[in-house]
């Protein structure tokens, strides 16, 4: 009897004393989640955006694309706000909001920036064809221009008649 | 004019027909350094959209409407962030000089994109929730932000100079730098004073 009632107030403790554990590791646990969540949000805008600024940078339009990310940054703020008040489950909530999105736009951010690099390149190739044969038109023009005009030259040159002034004086 | 002159004259604008041709090429390929400054703007605009009817005189209970601006002038869509933070006269405010922002912890916060040469505004409404006031301290409890509510438990002594118990909402501008992968103080805050009366 002595041996069992030690033991019978350990047990009752542990019984009231677990939940208590329990709920600090859910809180921890739910705490890293929302970190975890929103890093990832994090590393998803930013991927989205350099991929925006790289389709901007071939000349694409991205207003559109930067509409859909200012939702999912505004999601990322919220998700911000929500764990600096302890909200974890309405943090990671905002944040998987943000990755969806996030996603979405760098996908089609790639899309268009590959159309406006090929895009660019063909606008290139005949920017450079168009000047070459500019250039081209120019020289040959100039060239035959010239020839004209000095055989014309020569022509008034040589057709003109001495003048004979006489020198009264 | 005689043949040498007639000739200089050809070669000339040949020359410069040439290059009128090789423009679009050349301006494809030689990189022109741009010479406009290239800054942020930041702003707080009065309930009615202008630089005026800014809150001062601040109460409980009370909503206060103000608008949060920012204008993009970098030459590239840039991604930016607005921290708003609250504080009474001996916290410390940032330095824009030294690119040191202030070590108080944000309240509420905004991001967005926008795109070169244009701007974004949102609203920013705040109300007191809780406030005390003794002989010569006050001490705001808790406040909301855009329907998000904060404990701020801070505290104002008595500025009898300028007679009130003053605090400041002040917002900083960061910016995100693709080079150190993070946001950065952009050296910018506007802020606007609030003398609590009850």
């Amino acid at each position: 009897m002595s041996v069992l009632k030690p033991f019978a107030i350990l047990l009752t403790l542990l019984v009231f004393v677990s939940p208590v554990f329990a709920f600090g590791d859910s809180a921890l646990s739910s705490e890293n989640v929302a970190a975890s969540a929103i890093s990832m949000a994090e590393e998803s805008v930013v991927s989205a955006y350099q991929t925006v600024l790289e389709a901007e940078a071939a000349g694409a339009n991205v207003s559109d694309l930067l509409a859909r990310l200012n939702v999912a940054v505004e999601d990322l703020a919220q998700a911000h706000i929500s764990y600096r008040l302890g909200d974890f489950d309405g943090a990671g909530r905002f944040a998987s909001l943000c990755i969806d999105v996030g996603e979405a736009v760098k996908i089609e951010a790639y899309k268009l920036r590959d159309l406006a690099v090929e895009g660019g390149r063909q606008r290139f190739w005949w920017t450079m064809v168009g000047s070459i044969i500019g250039v081209g038109a120019v020289v040959c023009g100039s060239f035959l221009g010239w020839r004209v005009f000095q055989r014309r030259y020569f022509q008034r040159v040589f057709g003109m008649k001495p003048e004979v002034v006489s020198d009264e004086s | 004019m005689n043949l040498e002159d007639y000739r200089t004259l050809f070669a000339a604008t040949s020359l410069t027909l040439m290059l009128v041709a090789a423009a679009p090429t050349l301006s494809l390929v030689v990189p022109f350094t741009r010479s406009a400054e290239l800054f942020s703007e930041l702003w707080v605009l009065g309930s009615n959209h202008m630089a005026e009817n800014y809150p001062f005189n601040v109460r409980v209970g009370e909503q206060y409407p103000v608008f949060v601006g920012v204008g993009n002038h970098l030459g590239v869509s840039a991604y930016y962030m607005v921290y708003v933070k609250f504080r009474n006269q001996s916290q410390p405010l940032p330095d824009a000089q030294n690119s040191i922002p202030s070590p108080l912890p944000p309240l509420f916060e905004f991001r967005f994109l926008i795109m070169n040469g244009e701007s974004w505004e949102a609203p920013l409404t705040f109300t007191f929730l809780e406030a005390s006031r003794s002989e010569n301290s006050c001490l705001i409890r808790r406040m909301s932000i855009n329907d998000v509510v904060f404990s701020v438990d801070l505290s104002s002594t008595w500025d009898s100079e300028n007679k009130g118990f003053y605090y400041q909402l002040f917002l900083e501008l960061w910016l995100y730098d693709a080079t150190s992968r993070s946001f950065q103080f952009h050296d910018r805050f506007v802020g606007i004073w609030l003398n609590m009366t009850g």
